[in-house]
């Protein structure tokens, strides 16, 4: 009996502590995460900051950063392996011919390439001269031979069963080949590319073409495809970048260690880089501050903030990226194809309240985007947004129907159009469980109700669905934009295409997209892509709402990780990763 | 007996095939595999989007897929998944295991606490040491169990900095790379399960432990108990060869009839303490619309289930010679 009651004690007394200490919390009381430490001069310096020179760092040691998403597919190129966490994955050992710099530039990568030159206008030619040192780990040259098996199974034509993520580009080269032992690489265009520096960049890195050679007859669209499988389900033990896989545990951790073979200036100093795949963002935070991470990089949300901004000897920063959100209508709607009631819809939404709710509750940078086709701080950008536009000035919004002839323009009324029909109440819709896009459609539905108009929130848990059968009357959702964003203009807006989910039809529009995206001369397609920009934008379709922001959290021992917006994310300059020495 | 476990098998069965039908229905309706290419930036050829409308059997009638499905099970095909490079059988195989670690592990330690809790609640009836129990029972009921694995992962890292140690983790079953050495291996997976064990085990323990409580408690007022000690058995006899054994029988039907909601438990715990195991296979099959996975999860846990409480009934034969099934 005795034996029992100390029995009952212990185990009381074990959960009871147990329970005091969860409820004890943590962070450090002398912890203050904020956008300091490490990452002080990221706002003003974002492509130099947290930079430690490779002497001063410990030569050796492992690094732990978390990723998102499972690796399921390794070939980047294809449709089912071009996710974002893939990306991040495989540039740590595949060699690509630019990126996107933090801020926001993109830059020829140095490691592989000695230039890349457009060298002729017409017909456009581009000429890549590959560093004669750049080898694949195996010692055999990187060379022309592999932009050839790219082009190939990436232009559609040559490799129909290969599933490719895109063919913008690729589809329009006429020749590709190979001169000074493959190292001079000249690609001719059939029509002229301005965005040819996204073709082979770090979106579509090169994969090994003598590997490929292994998996079939790559002058064939069986070869080809048999080897752009391959590469997909096969866990690479190539690598033309700082590190190779040396593990793979599938859904758990990608183990990198140095590609010895590796010919890019600077040596990665880390013995061991490790991608440890938690799916969980919420649980990132406390893997950081249980030293399981060292690096994340989630989307940021106002409780992931605060508990990193807790956990002491961390540091974190926010970038504003290339995805933007925006409030998108329904041409096919008979109502909303009359511009008056648009005109007035996007007058009455207040896109800085918007931001004050949402993402402005952990951001302070993030302003109302004024532009459909570039983002702040990439080359061409310009504010070409109606100053009406996003005001929330309801009055102006009462005006521009009142004079179009719409009457009860008032809340508790329903708003009726000239011809005496009244507008019926009208759906707006958002991805279900995002709890940003929710709040944001509960603000436009209350912004637009004192014009008469009843909006319905109807969430959708099939984003793709929905906007491709053009199933909604209003939507908010985000595109992701690019540097050399040419060709996306014209994918995105152009009447034809098939993610003009609204069914906008402007030609003037069109044809000044497609000047655009067939210039040559990169200064003068930013001036026409604005022009066609400014066309959209008083044809009030879709209303650019904000960049969205994103977050790097990294322990304080960690050098020259920082945040990068860009689809390279933080990994663009992987080999430069490292530990500052103890004490 | 024999006959028993064939008939619960036969009844079984219909029930199976009847669900599958109607999570397969449910699975393929509510979303769109193909939802995550229409979405891309900048967008796949309609072509690429084609052949993988093909390769999901998207270009059949709903009802045939269902029956391509079913007649694919006999010749070990679980069907595509939206991630072309996997083999869904091999991969719930390996989950599987995975789940069961943390399950049995997680059920042992409940039902011993439960039993042993529920015990002293009973023989300290409105003692201090019952009340306790009783706030602690009824607390951990009450905790949803995301809150009480934070909290937990909140005093486990307490934990390593109090005693400036990496002893308990919050991620993963083991660590990356595994520690070199038998012993270290052992103590980092001991680790990694402390957490998530406790935490799916207190959800349990406490609702078991009240019933292992009252069924003590209805024990030990009944006849044949008194019977036992005016015979002048000694009290501790009694309680263990007699009470014990009597009071543990409501307890197996409700552990069997509880698996169902354990493996619920099991998926949250998974997601949190991030194991790869079957709770998040089936998330991230929910989250990509991933239907020939969500099916064979489905096969695998209500197979498992109707398994569990066939054995429920024939240990409740076992520990109630009175019940006989013949």
């Amino acid at each position: 009996m005795r034996r029992s009651r100390a029995a009952s004690l212990a185990a009381v007394a074990a959960v009871a502590t147990l329970v005091l200490a969860a409820c004890g919390g943590g962070g450090g009381e002398d912890g203050d995460a904020s956008e300091g430490g490490v990452y002080q001069d990221c706002k003003a310096s974002p492509t130099t900051c947290n930079a430690v020179p490779a002497a001063q760092l410990q030569q050796g040691g492992s690094l732990t950063f978390a990723i998102e998403k499972n690796l399921p597919n390794w070939n980047l190129n294809s449709s089912e392996g071009n996710v974002f966490e893939t990306g991040l994955a495989v540039k740590t050992f595949l060699p690509w011919t630019f990126t996107t710099t933090p801020d926001l530039k993109q830059v020829l990568n140095e490691n592989l390439l000695v230039s890349a030159e457009q060298t002729s206008t017409n017909p456009q030619t581009i000429v890549y001269k590959i560093k004669p040192e750049a080898v694949w780990s195996d010692g055999t040259p990187i060379t022309a031979d592999d932009f050839v098996f790219q082009w190939k199974t990436m232009n559609g034509k040559d490799c129909p069963e290969c599933a490719a993520a895109q063919n913008a580009g690729y589809n329009q080269i006429s020749s590709l080949t190979g001169s000074d032992g493959g190292k001079t690489v000249t690609l001719v265009f059939a029509t002229p590319y301005a965005d040819w520096k996204n073709l082979f960049a770090s979106g579509t890195p090169l994969y090994p073409a003598h590997i490929a050679a292994q998996q079939g007859d790559l002058n064939t669209p069986a070869g080809l495809a048999a080897a752009w499988k391959w590469f997909g389900a096969t866990v690479p033990t190539y690598s033309g970048g700082p590190f190779q896989v040396s593990n793979w545990q599938d859904n758990v951790a990608l183990t990198l260690t140095p590609n010895p073979k590796w010919y890019g200036a600077t040596k990665p100093p880390l013995q061991q880089l490790i991608m440890r795949v938690i799916t969980e963002a919420s649980q990132e935070p406390v893997a950081l501050q249980n030293d399981e991470v060292q690096v994340i990089y989630p989307q940021p949300q106002v409780d992931l903030v605060q508990q990193v901004q807790n956990i002491p000897g961390v540091s974190q920063f926010q970038g504003l990226g290339l995805t933007w959100e925006h409030l998108d209508l329904n041409l096919a709607n008979e109502y909303l194809a009359d511009e008056p009631l648009r005109d007035a819809i996007f007058a009455a939404t207040n896109v800085q309240s918007i931001i004050d709710s949402t993402v402005g509750q952990f951001n302070e940078d993030v302003t109302p985007l004024k532009s459909h086709m570039f983002v702040p701080g990439i080359d061409g950008y310009e504010d070409y947004l109606p100053p009406e536009q996003g005001s929330g000035n309801v009055e102006a919004a009462r005006k521009i129907l009142s004079d179009a002839g719409y009457t009860n323009v008032a809340e508790g009324q329903q708003l009726t159009r000239p011809d005496g029909r009244a507008v019926p109440p009208l759906r707006i819709r958002y991805t279900v469980g995002n709890a940003i896009r929710q709040t944001t459609v509960e603000l436009i539905q209350a912004q637009v109700r004192p014009l008469g108009i009843t909006l319905d929130i109807v969430p959708t848990d099939d984003l793709g669905g929905t906007t491709s059968s053009g199933d909604y009357d209003l939507i908010v959702f985000a595109w992701v934009q690019t540097p050399a964003s040419f060709s996306n203009a014209e994918q995105t807006w152009n009447s034809t295409s098939s993610s003009n989910y609204g069914k906008y039809n402007n030609p003037e529009v069109d044809r000044l997209m497609h000047e655009a995206a067939t210039s040559t001369d990169l200064a003068a397609a930013r001036d026409t892509l604005n022009e066609a920009g400014r066309i959209l934008a008083e044809d009030s379709y879709v209303l650019p709402l904000y960049q969205k922001p994103t977050i790097i959290a990294a322990q304080d021992d960690v050098a020259n990780v920082r945040n990068n917006s860009s689809l390279d994310g933080p990994t663009y300059n992987v080999e430069e990763w490292g530990l500052r020495p103890a004490g | 007996m024999l006959a028993f476990a064939v008939r619960r098998i036969a009844v079984s069965l219909p029930i199976l095939l009847i669900s599958t039908f109607i999570v397969f229905m449910l699975a393929s309706l509510s979303g769109n595999p193909l939802s995550p290419l229409l979405t891309r930036n900048p967008p796949p050829p309609p072509e690429t989007i084609a052949l993988e409308a093909e390769r999901l059997r998207l270009d059949h009638p709903l009802l045939e897929r269902y029956w391509m499905w079913l007649t694919g099970l006999f010749r070990g095909d679980f069907g595509p998944s939206v991630q072309s490079n996997l083999n869904i059988g091999s991969e719930v195989a390996g989950r599987f295991m995975v789940t069961i670690r943390l399950i049995a592990v997680a059920m042992i330690l409940a039902l011993v606490l439960a039993v042993v809790i529920g015990v002293i609640s009973a023989v300290k009836q409105y003692s201090k040491t019952d009340y306790t129990a009783t706030f602690l029972g009824f607390l951990f009921l009450a905790m949803p169990a995301f809150w009480l694995a934070i909290l937990l992962k909140q005093a486990g890292i307490d934990f390593n900095n109090a005693v400036d140690e990496q002893v308990v983790y919050t991620i993963g079953d083991a660590s990356v790379p595994l520690p070199e050495g038998f012993g270290a291996q052992v103590a980092d997976i001991a680790g990694h399960m402390i957490l998530p064990t406790i935490s799916l085990a207190l959800i349990s323990y406490a609702a078991w432990s009240r019933y292992q409580r009252s069924a003590m408690l209805e024990v030990m007022n009944s006849d044949y108990v008194r019977l036992a000690r005016a015979k002048g058995l000694s009290r501790r006899r009694v309680m263990v060869k007699h009470a014990l054994r009597n009071a543990l029988i409501p307890l197996t039907t409700v552990t069997a009839l509880d698996l169902a909601s354990i493996i619920s438990g099991a998926v949250l715990t998974e997601a949190v303490f991030q194991w790869r195991g079957m709770g998040d296979l089936l998330l991230n099959a929910i989250h990509s619309d991933d239907v020939y996975v969500v099916m064979a999860w489905l096969l695998v846990t209500a197979t498992v289930v109707i398994v569990f409480n066939l054995l429920a009934d024939l240990l409740y034969a076992v520990l109630d010679p009175r019940i006989r099934y013949a």
